[in-house]
């Protein structure tokens, strides 16, 4: 028996302690992310060969037939698209930069960039492929990673606040608050005129410090320094930000619950949440919930003192992988498809909120009231660090505000708090 | 008289078989088993990241700095509580429910098979739908709250409270869970011999003591198995804080397999690693301790 033991342990110890002399043999050797030169600008001309295109969701399924006009133009050039979920899109982008096999370009969600950048799997954008100033700001600071423009920005999305328009006007408001300071008024009266949460703010958890940053952004905190190197979290402004944040909960205008899904939007409709900060999705779900378009608006989050305050910005880049068989051909492509007419056709089609700003400045989305205030808000909106370790910083965040919204810890001990988690985490480039 | 060293042809024709055979096992078994078992163990001594993708191998050899950091780690030793707590709470509760409903299964003569099967089926309903459902019934203002509020408690928000979320899991995980045992236990009793019941009886021992000094020794074995399997379930708790509680309030439902989840989630491969090696030395501790616990002494 002892024997048999001895044996049956020795294997695995034996393959254990050669992969651990294997491992000690090799170290880690700088990232490259970070820093990198811009990749020499493409040449003119057409683009020609096959281009791999993955992408997700609604845009992923309309890609291949919107691509006709783009293969009209390039007669040589053959755009193939794979549409595939979202759920397995990360794992799927990620093995595939493991393994080398890439597509040309792919549809990379804003909070990945980070990652797949200091893997090494994606390639720097050109120089001159396209310029800066043309896309909002924060949805090109979303492409850049330790400094470096991985991709291009392709459909934006950001946050405003939804309110119940009749329900205002019951409590005394015909306009929208501006300022801080009428925020809490607002929701202070609308919970007085009967509605259970004057506003709902998130209180931390999962994805919550996409309602909260927006307000320590306003108060001009910020993240990381100038080189996106260190975090620089505590600051009183950010810590003023969060005592703002939370004297929602404790003063009861914001619930401090987790809600289940179609709870917000059933709680709009009848009125025991007045007003809350979402996305654009949000609209046809309120709508959905029974809300009439005449009795809720949209305006853009009001700031520390005034208009404009700032939000966040999500949505998509556009990537061309380091392994990319046809990056050229991979490049033009992404030119076109951020191009001002080629983003108002897109957006006719599937909805997609245009990267590009002069895109919102003719034709149906220039009509739109209600999506002009996307417009306005994406002008202050700003992007989270793209760095690999965000989702982790991230939560760290999301778990601190939870702590100070259930009133159990004081905002700046929390600020100060996730600072030293987010250093000892780094940003892992 | 043939020497011993000689190999019977047909022996040796049926081991070359069972080789052949066992090698379609044992590869898949060596690739997709052994293979990243070993891996993952490796991991948890360096600090791979899911940065390092496409440089597996130029990482760093940590040694146990990652299990040192775990140990250190406030939100790691907070889901170890939750963990234990989830242990102590749910298998004494799973085995004792489990018992008494299979104690009195075991007098009823009709319909058995008709409760045999209504207490099974939690079982085997997908774990996501019925966490949805309870989700819904611990919710302010419905499900056990409009109960409560019949007799005029007004109940509270079960799993938006950190000292009551947790609890409310484990009376979940209980209900789900004891159907399992339920079943074992069922078919233990069964083997429990009558004539032997019947002696204690004509010696004077009442129902209490019939099962106290009979029923239980019998089921000792059935017993240690219940044990060992709702202890294992236990630790890996987390389906159920997945779907209702996200881990809250507060991180009080948050279970030590949620936290390894997140630390995959964040791409920290080597110390999520860490963590689960961790995880398995304790379900490897608690196996043993039951093991010894509950042994048949004889």
């Amino acid at each position: 028996m002892r024997r048999s033991t001895t044996r049956r342990l020795g294997t695995p110890l034996a393959l254990l302690s050669a992969a651990a002399l294997v491992l000690s043999g090799c170290g880690r050797e700088e990232s490259t992310a970070g820093g990198e030169e811009q990749s020499a600008a493409i040449a003119d001309g057409p683009a020609e060969g096959t281009i791999e295109v993955w992408a997700m969701g609604a845009e992923g399924e309309a890609l291949e037939d919107f691509s006709a006009a783009f293969e009209e133009e390039n007669p040589d050039a053959d755009v193939e698209v794979t549409a595939i979920p979202w759920d397995a899109a990360h794992d799927k982008l990620s093995s595939a930069i493991t393994a080398g096999e890439t597509p040309d370009v792919a549809l990379v969600g804003t909070t990945w960039m980070g990652e797949f950048a200091a893997a090494g799997g994606l390639m720097p954008t050109p120089e001159g492929l396209v310029d800066e100033g043309d896309f909002f700001p924060g949805a090109w600071g979303s492409t850049e990673v330790g400094g470096t423009s991985y991709g291009v920005p392709w459909y934006v999305e950001t946050r405003v606040l939804y309110y119940r328009t009749d329900l205002a006007e019951e409590a005394g408001w015909d306009q929208a608050p501006e300022s801080w300071e009428e925020l809490k008024e607002f929701a202070t009266d609308l919970k007085a005129g009967g509605a259970e949460q004057g506003i709902n703010l998130q209180p931390g958890q999962t994805g919550g410090w996409q309602t909260m940053l927006p307000f320590a952004w306003s108060n001009g905190a910020e993240l990381t320094d100038e080189a996106g190197e260190e975090y620089t979290i505590d600051s009183p402004e950010m810590a003023e930000a969060l005592e703002f944040y939370s004297s929602f909960h404790a003063d009861g205008l914001s619930g401090t619950g987790l809600l289940d899904p179609g709870q917000l939007e059933g709680g709009f409709a009848d009125g025991d949440i007045a007003s809350f900060i979402s996305g654009p999705w949000h609209t046809a779900l309120v709508e959905e919930a029974g809300v009439s378009p005449d009795d809720y608006a949209v305006v853009p989050v009001p700031g520390a003192e005034g208009l404009p305050g700032d939000s966040f910005v999500g949505g998509g880049d556009l990537a061309v992988f380091e392994d990319a068989e046809n990056p050229e051909g991979g490049w033009k492509y992404v030119q076109w498809l951020t191009q001002p007419e080629t983003q108002q056709g897109f957006y006719d089609l599937v909805g997609s909120l245009p990267s590009v700003q002069s895109a919102w400045e003719t034709g149906e989305l220039a009509d739109d009231e209600q999506l002009q205030v996307f417009a306005t808000q994406l002008e202050t909106a700003v992007s989270p660090p793209a760095v690999p370790t965000w989702e982790q910083v991230a939560a760290v965040i999301d778990a601190r505000t939870e702590e100070v919204a259930k009133g159990v810890k004081d905002p700046e001990e929390a600020v100060s708090e996730m600072q030293s988690e987010a250093a000892s985490i780094g940003t892992g480039l | 008289m043939p020497s011993t060293r000689t190999v019977d042809p047909t022996r040796r024709r049926q081991a070359v078989a069972a080789w052949v055979l066992a090698l379609p096992f044992t590869l898949v078994f060596l690739v997709f088993t052994a293979g990243p078992v070993v891996a993952s163990l490796a991991m948890s001594f360096t600090d791979i990241r899911r940065t390092d993708v496409r440089t597996p191998f130029n990482v760093n050899f940590v040694g146990l700095e990652n299990f040192a950091a775990l140990l250190g780690d406030e939100t790691f030793r907070k889901v170890t509580v939750n963990t234990f707590l989830y242990l102590v709470l749910g298998v004494p509760l799973t085995m004792v429910v489990a018992l008494a409903v299979a104690v009195a299964l075991n007098r009823v003569t009709r319909l058995r098979g008709f409760f045999r099967v209504g207490f099974y089926l939690p079982v085997v309903t997908s774990i996501v739908a019925v966490s949805v459902v309870w989700k819904f019934l611990y919710r302010e203002g419905t499900g056990f709250n409009s109960v409560l509020a019949w007799v005029g408690i007004d109940g509270p928000a079960w799993l938006d409270s950190t000292s009551l979320a947790l609890p409310s899991l484990v009376v979940m995980a209980v209900w789900r869970n004891f159907g399992t045992l339920t079943v074992i236990f069922l078919a233990g009793l069964q083997t429990v011999p009558k004539d032997v019941l019947e002696a204690a009886e004509v010696d004077g021992a009442g129902a209490w003591q019939r099962f106290r000094a009979v029923t239980l020794p019998m089921l000792q074995p059935v017993l240690l198995f219940g044990a060992v399997i709702t202890g294992i379930g236990y630790l890996q708790f987390f389906e159920e804080a997945f779907v209702m509680t996200e881990g809250g309030p507060l991180n009080s439902t948050r279970s030590v397999s949620y936290f390894t989840f997140d630390q995959f989630g964040f791409g920290n491969w080597g110390y999520a690693a860490a963590a689960s090696y961790l995880l398995f030395l304790a379900v490897v501790l608690l196996t043993a301790l039951q093991f010894r616990l509950l042994r048949q002494r004889d």
